[in-house]
This record gives structure tokens, C-alpha cells and sequence, in this order.
């Protein structure tokens, strides 16, 4: 049994299989051509196309932004059910109504959005957050218990930033914050207890 | 009625590809997109643009480009796309997976739209592919992907510290005149703790593909069939336990 060594990235890109334009000049025609005939074989999806988005109009990158967002989804769907993708894609689309925007606000960031993503997989909520956007696109999740409320910023590059208040019996806040890659996001809230918000029971302590 | 037999089925994208022995005009596909806008409320018009360099010895290289427009549908989701290009009409679905009947329907009605407006044109290929990735979950540094796939490089054992893996294989399928392309390849996963494993999985007929409808949707059903049991050959009891069966 070999198995595959787990690095980072996992797989990287070694799928690439065109040559370098310097060493071009090294090969045979023959072998230029197989090279060209193995790409060939390599088609791209038809998911995979994508318009550009810089220097277009905030409506044009609104709509790149929200589909690149679904498409992401799309990726992990197949753990998700149907309700949390629905009531997913109601909020994103809701989150882009952009009559209460202000100048030089941001639709969300695919690669906030894939941090997201990773992130809720792993926590899998039983109560879903409530989400906000950052003025640069970052997606926010909020998460509140009564007057306790658990923030999560997630950034782009698998990087999450979280705040949380939790108040005492003497009506004081605790205030804990962090920021870690994702893959250590549970590990970091731990201490904190975050079933606190994240499970059904904390909701029927104090329905939002 | 075909029932997918998973609840979480691997296929991140199901693709349908009529190719044409000659192209459309411009005009005429921009025709057809906007008649589909009624079934897809998102279009992008998509160009496919290829430039060629000729280098002559003693002479200034000159360059051609070849620009190719087409139309990019989509559904409010973004999980159903249609793409017409000027020689291909395809079908795409991503995941979820809503099964063969429902997919094929789609695909049966973009094509009658199709073809009341374009009429009959020669048909030069008719492909199928379904691209599948394997989430297998990890805890310790080694991923046994042996475990849960059939179809991964025979490597001497002098090789113990693979970091990633991509094979092809193109497989006559005699019996259908098709050609399978397999890939199956390692790809970073969309999930924290998991490993990634792509079966993708073309099986495409371009020697003798049918011309009317009929003789169409019967090679779509039995590629569709052969593919399943293709995609069967390549996973192990293992992997079927990841997509959850729907006996469980």
C-alpha cells in the first residue's frame, strides 16, 4: 500500500502537464506534438469559464461575485442539504442588494467566500449564522445567545478573524478574540465552548 | 424512472456535448441564446480567443488571432449551464446531482428548441462526461487512496513519498463506438481534513454518431449506462459507503 503523503498543498500543481516555454526549443516536433495532443485530452469544463471582472461596473461585479459564490458552493454541495444551500443563497443574494450600498463597497470575495465554506463544513452549525459583509468583501458570520454574540471574519487565503462577548453574573462582557488559519478554527474557539451558539439549545435559550 | 443511487453523489459536474461539423454564425446563436433566456436568466457572452506566432528565420514574426464568441446560460443557482459555442451545443450540471431523468430532460429540451430554430446540422461528435471527486477524510499523514480507488499509477516501490498523482487512459468501447478518456488524478480538497480525488469520465462517440434525434437520446441512455458501470469498476465498497447508498 503507497497511499499519498499529504504536503501543502495536497496535489498542488502537478497536474500541469504543458512545458515550459524555455525548454520548448529542447523537444522534438514528435514530442511537442504528443504534448499538445495530452493537453488536448485535458479539456476545461464548461463551469470553468469566467468573465473578467476588474474595471467593469459594480453591477457586472455584483453578478460575477454571486456566481462565482454559487459556483463555489457547487463545488461542496454534495455535503450541504438542500435547505442550508437555499436559505445560503438567499442570504448572498440579499447581501447584494446594492441600493443601501455605499461608494466602494465590495461584493463578496470568492476567496473569503471559499474560507467561509471551509469553515461551516467543519463546525457544521446547527444554527445557521446570521452574515454581513465587510466594506473589502470579507464574508462575516454572527452568531448571538442572548446578549452573548460570536463574530467570525473569514478572510481570504483560509484565514478567519473571531471576536466574542460573553457576559458574566455580574453583567460585565468577557471579550476573547483570535485569529488563526482555518484549518485551526475549532481549536481556537474550543476554550470558549462556541456550542454555546452553535447548537439548537443555546437557540431555544433565546430565539433571535 | 432511473434513482441515483446515492444521497451524496461524487459528480461535481455532468456535462452533454453535441459538436457540429460546421459552425453557426454569430448572428444565429446570439438568436437561439436569447430565445433561451426564458429557461436561463443569467448570459454572458464568453470569447474563445487563440493567438498564433509564426516565426520565419530572417523575417518579423507575425501574429494571428482567432476569436471564437459564445454564449455562457445559467439558472439563478448557477448549477445548470448551457453554452453554445459556434460548433458545440453542451449541457452542464453541477452538483447536486438532481439524477439522469432530470438531466436528460433538460438536455432534450435546449435540443428541440435548438433545433426548431438552427434545423438539422451535421453532427461530428456526441459526448458525454461526468466528473467525479472523491472526498476521502484523513486523520494520520498518509491518505490510502488504494482503499478507494481502482485507478491510480503503478509505481516501483522505490517510490514512497508520492504527493500527488495524474493518469489517463483512453479505452475503446467497441460495442458503442465510443472512446472513454479517464482521468483520475489527485486535486486539493474544498473540504478542511479531507484528501481530493478526481474520476472523470468522457465517453464520446466522433466515428459514426448519429444524426436524428432518436438514434441520439438512445446512445446518450447507453453511454449513460456504460458509464455507470465504468464509474462502478473504479471505486472500491469503501467509497460507495462516502456517497451513502440510499439501501442504508
Amino acid at each position: 500500500m503507497a497511499g499519498l503523503v499529504l504536503g501543502s498543498p495536497i496535489g498542488g500543481n502537478t497536474m500541469n502537464w504543458r512545458m515550459g516555454a524555455e525548454l520548448q526549443p529542447a523537444f522534438s516536433t514528435e514530442t511537442k506534438r504528443i504534448v499538445e495532443w495530452v493537453d488536448r485530452l485535458r479539456r476545461p469544463s464548461p463551469a470553468s469559464l469566467r468573465s473578467q471582472a476588474s474595471g467593469r461596473p459594480l453591477e457586472a461585479r455584483v453578478f460575477d461575485a454571486l456566481a462565482a459564490a454559487k459556483t463555489l458552493t457547487a463545488r461542496v454541495a454534495m455535503h450541504l442539504d438542500r435547505e442550508t444551500r437555499d436559505k445560503l443563497f438567499s442570504q448572498l443574494d440579499s447581501l447584494h442588494e446594492t441600493e443601501q450600498w455605499e461608494a466602494g463597497d465590495e461584493p463578496v470575495n470568492p476567496s473569503s467566500f471559499e474560507t467561509f465554506l471551509k469553515a461551516i463544513l467543519t463546525i457544521s452549525p446547527a444554527r445557521r449564522p446570521g452574515l454581513g459583509l465587510s466594506h473589502t468583501g470579507d464574508l462575516v458570520a454572527a452568531w448571538t445567545t442572548g446578549r452573548d454574540r460570536l463574530t467570525i471574519e473569514f478572510l481570504p487565503n483560509d484565514r478567519v478573524r473571531w471576536v466574542l462577548a460573553r457576559y458574566q453574573d455580574d453583567g460585565e462582557p468577557d471579550r476573547f478574540a483570535g485569529q488563526v488559519e482555518v484549518s485551526r478554527l475549532v481549536q481556537g474557539l474550543a476554550p470558549h465552548r462556541p456550542e454555546h451558539w452553535f447548537s439548537n439549545e443555546s437557540s431555544q435559550q433565546s430565539p433571535r | 424512472m432511473s434513482q441515483q443511487p446515492y444521497k451524496q453523489p461524487p459528480i461535481t459536474e455532468a456535462v452533454i456535448e453535441i459538436r457540429f461539423a460546421a459552425p453557426i454564425d454569430a448572428p444565429r446563436l446570439a438568436e437561439i441564446s436569447s430565445d433561451l433566456r426564458a429557461q436561463y436568466p443569467y448570459e454572458q457572452q464568453v470569447t474563445d480567443l487563440r493567438v498564433q506566432l509564426y516565426f520565419v528565420p530572417q523575417a518579423t514574426p507575425t501574429a494571428g488571432t482567432i476569436e471564437r464568441p459564445g454564449h455562457r446560460l445559467s439558472s439563478l443557482d448557477q448549477t445548470q449551464i448551457l453554452l453554445l459555442w459556434p460548433e458545440n451545443f453542451i449541457v452542464s450540471q453541477l452538483a447536486p446531482y438532481p439524477g439522469w431523468d432530470e438531466f436528460f430532460e433538460r438536455f432534450r429540451r435546449d435540443w428541440s428548441k435548438w433545433k426548431r430554430l438552427i434545423g438539422y446540422q451535421t453532427i461530428s461528435r456526441i459526448g458525454v462526461r461526468y466528473i467525479n471527486r472523491i472526498d476521502i477524510p484523513f486523520s494520520g499523514p498518509l491518505v490510502e487512496y488504494e482503499q478507494y480507488i481502482n485507478v491510480y499509477p503503478h509505481l516501483p516501490e522505490v517510490f514512497t513519498n508520492v504527493r500527488g498523482y495524474g493518469v489517463q487512459a483512453q479505452v475503446q468501447l467497441a460495442d458503442m463506438d465510443c472512446i472513454l478518456t479517464l482521468n483520475s488524478l489527485s486535486v486539493p480538497s474544498p473540504l478542511l481534513g479531507h484528501a481530493a480525488f478526481i474520476v472523470d469520465l468522457d465517453i464520446a462517440n466522433e466515428v459514426k454518431p448519429p444524426q436524428n434525434d432518436e438514434s441520439l437520446y438512445e446512445l446518450l441512455n447507453r453511454i449513460r449506462l456504460k458509464k455507470n458501470e465504468i464509474f462502478e469498476s473504479c471505486i472500491t465498497p469503501r467509497a460507495r459507503e462516502l456517497f451513502k447508498p440510499w439501501q442504508d
